[in-house]
């Protein structure tokens, strides 16, 4: 199979690439590692006049932590370079690991965390822990910045508040609370190579008697057509001891929230089945962890 | 569009006429015969087509041609040691019986390749993931692992690069 004919383009400049995105507006599609949008060229479901290859600006890439102050990840960061991180697997290893889990080797070596989140699939690996941290996205273009709060850029599937001319240049992360944890977890089919059929995040914080919890962002990816930011487990959750029965309401409450469907990888029952199973597996996992810290 | 590029393919530098949208593995088999790299799926899911750019592990069949000028490509075929003898990575891939139709066995050797450059002295687990994006129908992947900790030890031991 191959893609329709386009024209390449390759800015080494951010100044340039604006230029470009700006002036070719919808006759171009902007290509980072190619591991959605060559398949996507390829099954004609996108058939862009110009591609515009990002990866050779180097302003766009790499990772930055400043202690106190937070992360910034250049959108064309590629995921393996996520994964294998020291510091985001210290300070934010709900990330790091999910990275880890996806697609296999050569696709985390070629794919970008920009790529991941613009693709806006709703079983994307990266979104989901993105969104716990508090990640913002930095949205650039000629005429300047915008900053947006990541579960607010991702719209619904395959769709972004991403204005024409604009690119998705950095995440920010905030620095993670002293005494907070983030974890990650995720069903599929197999282990590697497999698309989620349910994921979920948590950046979790007890109070100093280390019963009590003092905050939860809790996010699920897969069953909703963006992920989703939980509001009754956090209300649930927050100022009351940790126990299994909480817990189990917790778990009641995420299968409330889901909004699962039924498709190739699994129904809505097992889905709804997953949701529980893993709600109750992370909430207990971020416990344990966060009475450690 | 087409135009005139040079790649830099196991260390030799090929002057060659592509269209931009013409695909890396397309351009190693049809335009310069370098058949060594395979093409299963085409889209990602058998990692056949597995070659090194920079170093890195890369599906040439997700990668545009055009995107890699200026970078170093290594195929299969740039395995040959001196003389035409194989590479020990490929030779413990023949003594160890971890090859049977072959056809996922080059994408299998340079996901080795690129693993063992990074990391001489990779875990099971290590070697596991690193070609769990390979696909192979025949094997039952136990004589491939086996094959890279051979390779591994043997490469080590004799300081192959
Ligand atoms: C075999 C295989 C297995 C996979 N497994 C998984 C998996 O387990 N989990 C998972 O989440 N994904 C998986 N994927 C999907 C894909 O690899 C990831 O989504 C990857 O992170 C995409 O990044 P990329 O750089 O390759 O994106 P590209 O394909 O280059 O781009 C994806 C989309 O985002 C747009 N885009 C990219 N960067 C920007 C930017 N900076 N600003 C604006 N728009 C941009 C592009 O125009 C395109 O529409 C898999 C893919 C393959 C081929
Ligand atoms: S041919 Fe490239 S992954 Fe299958
Ligand atoms: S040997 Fe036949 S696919 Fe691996």
């Amino acid at each position: 199979m191959y893609t329709n004919e386009f024209e390449y383009l390759a800015p080494t400049t951010p100044a340039e690439a604006f230029e470009l995105v700006g002036r070719l507006g919808s006759k171009a599609r902007i290509l980072a590692g190619g591991t959605d949008l060559v398949v996507l060229m390829k099954d004609k479901l996108t058939s862009p006049e110009y591609v515009i290859d990002i990866k050779n600006i180097k302003e766009f890439k790499g990772i930055k932590y400043e202690l106190g102050k937070g992360m910034t990840i250049g959108a064309t960061t590629k995921i393996s370079e996520v994964q294998y991180s020291e510091i985001v697997q210290e300070k934010y290893p709900a990330l790091a690991y999910a990275a880890s889990q996806l697609g296999g080797t050569q696709v985390r070596h070629m794919g970008t965390i920009g790529g991941n989140t613009c693709n806006a699939s709703p079983s994307g690996e990266t979104p989901t822990p993105l969104v716990a941290l508090g990640a913002k996205v930095v949205l650039s273009s000629a005429a300047g910045e915008r900053e947006l709060p990541l579960e607010d850029f991702i719209t619904g599937v395959r769709r972004l508040d991403l204005k024409e001319g604009e690119i998705l240049t950095r995440f920010i992360l905030p620095e993670p609370s002293p005494k907070s944890v983030s974890r990650y977890t995720y069903a599929g089919a197999r282990d590697a190579m497999e698309i989620d059929c349910v994921n979920m995040a948590v950046n979790f914080e007890l109070e100093d008697d280390k019963e009590t919890i003092k905050y939860v962002k809790f996010v699920l990816g897969s069953v909703f057509i963006k992920p989703l930011v939980s509001k009754e487990v956090p209300a649930l959750l927050i100022g009351q001891k940790f126990s299994d029965a909480l817990v189990e309401k917790a778990v009641a409450a995420a299968q409330g929230e889901a909004k699962p469907i039924s498709d190739v990888r699994a129904s809505e029952w097992y889905r709804n089945e997953m949701v529980g199973n893993l709600t109750r597996r992370l909430l207990k996992e971020a416990f344990a962890a966060a009475r450690e810290v | 569009m087409k135009q005139q590029i040079s790649l830099d393919i196991n260390g030799r530098v090929y002057d060659l006429v592509i269209s931009h949208r013409d695909l890396l593995v397309d351009v190693l088999r049809k335009k310069l015969g370098l058949t060594g790299t395979k093409k299963g799926c085409g889209n990602g899911d058998c990692a056949a087509c597995t070659v090194q750019v920079d170093g890195e592990p890369t599906l040439s069949c997700l990668t545009l041609a055009i995107s890699c000028q200026g970078k170093k490509i290594i195929t299969v075929e740039g395995l040959a040691q001196p003389g035409g003898a194989l590479h020990p990575i490929q030779e413990a891939f023949v003594n160890q019986g971890a090859i049977q139709c072959g056809y996922c066995t080059p994408g299998m050797v340079m996901s080795a390749k690129a693993l063992l450059d990074k990391n001489p002295k990779p875990t099971l687990e290590e070697i596991k993931l690193a070609i769990s994006g390979n696909l192979c129908r025949c094997t039952g992947y136990k004589r491939i692992i086996e094959a890279i900790e051979i390779a591994a030890a043997t490469m080590s031991a004799q300081e192959v690069k």
